[in-house]
């Protein structure tokens, strides 16, 4: 098992070899050129980035602050609250996950699953947890549908299933919400044939040596997926540790979270409590941080600690292990089918007392709003669309010319818009576009669009093109075709999978901006989440709900179409 | 709702009808005015508002287009979901120099945040007792139209329209509500988990935290003062021994809390709450018009008075359209606007102004229906305490319940 092991180490690296690319003169001159070429190009993100986190340092740093902060008492437990659940959710999600993989990994299921996915990370995060806490509150639709006749009840009763005091349902908005997420980013390796077949073609191996499908699944697989997790992982823990609506929504009120108190004082009127707010953010910042590079080095440890060498083949129950992921997607699947649903229900429900499980009267109000709304749709889908086009030139040019040591080391400022507090990266954003005078303008709102998309895009896109196979360069250079033929004839098209799931993960994100819409726009800018988070303030669930469905409706059609472009290509076989 | 649209595009024209007859509130004009509102013809005015509310979208919408026939005068509604974050754009401007050509022309605003505003010299004014319909304001019966929340107004925002807190409740479940602090008391204890209040900071929240304090202190007079913290203790202990009394029957035994007074009209429509409570006294009309509570709703106010104030219309300081942005100041407090607000089917804001003041023709307009959800019998409006009370209030709360 020894050599074996050897042998799989290092068919894993050969994907971050350094490709030679055949077309690349190497004259002095043209060296001096590419490195011109590089700078430049990085420059174009570092120099707002930059400015950005800078205009939020200098305006959002109060050092005096921080006493006050230190010294109020809801400080702590609010911080314990926000450890806990954004840590809960992302272990959760993340174990999740690796179970469900390790049931699916390289069978049918799994294709299955991924189709799934575009729909279910279309869900805004806000509207979930809407659905869900109307699902398992106590006047909830889970208990309604067994109440009077079962349980006797004519009065919701005193349950703490909803907003419970320990932050459960917040962590399972979480879990249910990001697991697609994870399985999307696995999802996103996988389509790399160094990687995805690979995997397969080995696990295929040990079970051939009398590994059991899981203990082969753990051995091999699981470990080669866990460092490439570490980008879609960062996103789930920042998000999970500084998320505000789901926390208000679904969260306990006492102690709220971190996220919460920060934006409620970062809401305030007053300067000294903003500044409170801020240094709340910082910590919060902070937070994200330590707990990104405490992961990082624990993952690097685990790694080393290699259980492959003892040769304990495991007993194989693979039957039943593969019905319990069927278990678990249909219960997934379930979950985001009921909460669909009830938000369906929601956006028609007029008076609706408990314990009736239909409602006493129904109102279209909510989607005629909705119907009024449908002009700020062309603004969304500009932004969205340019945004998008953006990011993805700028990540495919960079993917395709920076050197590897370069783009490893862009990947960090690259994931600040991730890492940073959104209510830290707004304030930055807005003092960066003030200062430069372009507050209100298209131009200024896709620039604050296109950084946002853009960690994303490169976390969807690097994994596929990073581990393009370099032969096809070498074949094409030889058959004397130029780069450029080869990018557009061989490469990019046959990257269009990973591509267009990279530009729908970017329109995702970019119609779920809120405070930098808000912010950079000036309000003069309506998009359907500005429109559903300021109706939303009001509190009509029906309204919330028929939102919900105007904010999925234009990312599940951007996955629709992705899948659609990212079919493989069918040859003609009558020959 | 079929009803209710029908009734408001009937309004519409019978309002420009009798708009395009005659505005007598209007014919004495001041030559200054005409001025105004002639360089005003050809401005834009971007008004920040909350825009959580259809109705208050719909209603300004309406007044957009009054503006644009009337005045010639483009009205942009830019929806915010909280109006500290416009001060907070305003004063980010001020801190980058925009001094002219700023991002927002008017802004609904009022408490602590025209408070903010008016300090850090972020408004424009006086103006606003200067625009013709102020003459109609009811300054006498209302006072904090001119001081708001315990703040002289000195003219730096028109008064735009009234709220008093207010609860309501399902006559189905709740027959006889409890009509004062101590009535709530013994409510809460009867009805054990169905009551509850929104967490402060959060403005409801807040405000019954005033609400309490004024009805079981015995030093009323201090609140009115500039906060005291010597007077502190003596002045709020009753409110804490009442809360630790009341706490213990509220919901989840007073551990958790609401978030907003939204959340707690949705749970007390689910059934899990008996109470609600607002700071527009016609939500709950709205909220039937709207067909989202049953008609055997009711709202009610405590017999001895509610915690009541006024909302604004303020100008900052940079706005690039001056003239327009106090003509439409000037149209939003106008007999014709105020009135169209007042009516529930349109809005159900409670009007600034004092029918008696104006011409018969106009006073006619404020004369509506009954409607189901309506405040039964109108309480007294206590005003504000000193808003310098608030910020310790909220500490102290936070300290003994809030975390």
């Amino acid at each position: 098992m020894a050599a074996g092991s050897t042998r799989l180490r290092k068919s894993g690296c050969a994907a971050t070899e350094p490709k030679l690319n055949p077309w690349q003169r190497r004259t002095p001159a043209a060296h001096a050129a590419r490195r011109v070429g590089h700078v430049a190009w990085a420059a174009l993100v570092l120099a707002p980035l930059t400015g950005v986190l800078w205009a939020a340092v200098a305006s959002a740093w109060d050092a005096q602050a921080w006493a006050e902060l230190s010294s109020s008492p809801l400080l702590w437990p609010a911080w314990r609250m926000t450890l806990w659940t954004g840590l809960a959710s992302t272990l959760l999600a993340y174990g999740l996950c690796a179970w469900l993989l390790s049931r699916t990994f390289a069978l049918p299921l799994w294709a299955r699953l991924v189709r799934a996915l575009g729909p279910m990370l279309a869900v805004p995060h806000a509207a979930f947890a809407v659905g869900l806490v109307f699902l398992i509150a106590p006047s909830g639709w889970l208990l309604r549908a067994v109440s009077p006749w079962l349980t006797g009840l004519t009065q919701p009763p005193a349950w703490l299933s909803s907003q419970d005091p320990w932050g459960l349902g917040m962590v399972a908005v979480l879990v249910f919400k990001e697991l697609p997420f994870l399985l999307w980013g696995i999802a996103s390796q996988l389509q790399r044939d160094d990687v995805g077949l690979r995997l397969a073609r080995e696990l295929r191996a040990a079970q051939t040596m009398g590994y059991a499908r899981h203990t082969a699944f753990w051995h091999v697989v699981w470990p080669q997926l866990v460092p490439r997790m570490r980008w879609p992982l960062m996103a789930v823990l920042a998000y999970g540790l500084t998320v505000v609506d789901v926390a208000q929504i679904a969260g306990p009120s006492n102690p709220a979270t971190l996220s919460v108190l920060a934006w409620q004082w970062l809401q305030d009127a007053s300067p000294v409590t903003n500044a409170q707010g801020a240094q709340a953010g910082w910590l919060l910042a902070g937070t994200v941080a330590t707990a990104a590079l405490l992961w990082a080095s624990s993952a690097t440890l685990t790694r080393r600690r290699s259980h492959m060498l003892r040769g304990l083949r495991g007993a194989d129950a693979a039957k039943p292990l593969a019905n319990a992921g069927t278990a678990a997607i249909a219960l997934l699947l379930g979950v985001y089918g009921a909460v669909v649903l009830t938000l369906l229900l929601s956006s028609v429900a007029g008076v609706w007392p408990f314990p009736q499980l239909l409602p006493q009267a129904w109102t279209w109000q909510g989607w005629r709003s909705v119907g009024g709304s449908l002009g700020t749709i062309s603004v969304t889908l500009i932004l969205a669309m340019a945004s998008t086009a953006l990011a993805l030139l700028w990540a495919i040019t960079w993917l395709e010319w920076a050197p590897s040591a370069w783009d490893k080391a862009m990947r960090w400022p690259l994931a600040l818009p991730l890492l940073l507090p959104s209510v830290l990266w707004v304030v930055g954003l807005h003092q960066v576009a003030l200062r430069t005078g372009i507050t209100a303008s298209w131009g200024a709102l896709v620039l604050a669009h296109t950084l946002a998309v853009l960690p994303y895009v490169v976390i969807a896109l690097s994994p596929a093109y990073l581990g393009f196979d370099a032969h096809c360069a070498h074949i094409s250079a030889s058959l004397g075709r130029s780069h450029w033929a080869f990018l557009t004839r061989v490469k990019w098209p046959m990257l269009r999978a990973a591509i267009a799931s990279a530009a729908a993960v970017g329109v995702a994100v970019s119609v779920a901006q809120y405070l930098p819409t808000l912010y950079v726009g000036e309000g003069r800018f309506s998009t359907v989440t500005t429109e559903a988070v300021t109706l939303a303030s009001g509190g009509q669930r029906s309204l919330v709900a028929a939102y919900a469905f105007l904010q999925w409706l234009l990312p599940v059609l951007g996955f629709a179409l992705a899948t659609w472009l990212g079919k493989p290509r069918r040859f003609a076989t009558s020959i | 709702m079929t009803f209710a649209l029908n009734r408001r595009n009937l309004l519409t024209h019978t309002g420009a009808a009798a708009l395009a007859a005659t505005t007598p509130w209007a014919l004495a004009q001041t030559p200054a005015w005409a001025d105004i509102e002639k360089k005003a013809r050809g401005q834009t005015v971007v008004f920040n508002a909350w825009g959580g509310s259809e109705q208050i979208n719909a209603y300004l919408a309406w007044a957009a287009a009054e503006m644009a026939t009337q005045f010639g005068i483009k009205l942009e509604h830019v929806k915010v979901t909280d109006t500290a974050d416009v001060v907070k754009r305003v004063r980010n401007e001020k801190t980058a120099g925009r001094a002219t050509d700023g991002s927002v022309d008017m802004v609904w605003i009022n408490g602590e945040n025209f408070l903010a505003m008016k300090k850090e010299g972020l408004l424009f004014g006086p103006f606003a007792e200067s625009l013709p319909a102020f003459k109609f304001v009811d300054t006498e019966g209302k006072p904090t139209t001119r001081i708001d929340f315990a703040e002289p107004v000195a003219g730096m925002e028109a008064p735009w329209g009234m709220a008093q807190l207010t609860f309501f409740a399902d006559r189905a479940k709740v027959p006889n509500a409890p009509r004062s602090t101590a009535a709530l008391l013994a409510f809460a204890r009867a009805n054990p988990g169905r009551v509850a209040y929104p967490k402060p900071p959060n403005f409801h929240g807040t405000t019954f935290l005033k609400q309490t304090l004024l009805d079981v202190t015995a030093d009323k007079d201090a609140l009115y003062k500039a906060y005291d913290a010597a007077a502190f203790a003596k002045v709020t202990a009753p409110l804490w021994a009442h809360l630790d009394a009341l706490h213990p029957h509220l919901w989840r035994a007073g551990k958790q809390f609401a978030a907003n007074s939204a959340a707690v009209r949705q749970m007390m429509a689910d059934g899990e709450l008996l109470l609600a409570l607002t700071f527009n006294p016609n939500e709950a009309a709205n909220e039937i018009a709207a067909s989202r509570l049953p008609k055997s709703v009711y709202s009610y106010q405590f017999d001895t008075g509610t915690v009541g104030n006024t909302h604004f219309l303020a100008i900052p300081f940079n706005t690039k359209s001056k003239e327009a942005s106090q003509v439409a100041a000037n149209f939003l407090m106008s007999p014709i606007a105020q009135a169209r607000k007042a009516d529930i089917a349109v809005w159900g804001d409670p009007t600034v102004l004092a029918p008696g003041k104006m011409p018969a023709l106009d006073a006619a307009r404020f004369t509506s229906a009954a409607v189901p959800g309506q405040v039964d019998r109108t309480a007294p409006v206590l005003p504000e305490p000193h808003g310098s009370w608030v910020d310790p209030i909220e500490k102290e709360w936070l300290r003994r319940y809030g975390a």
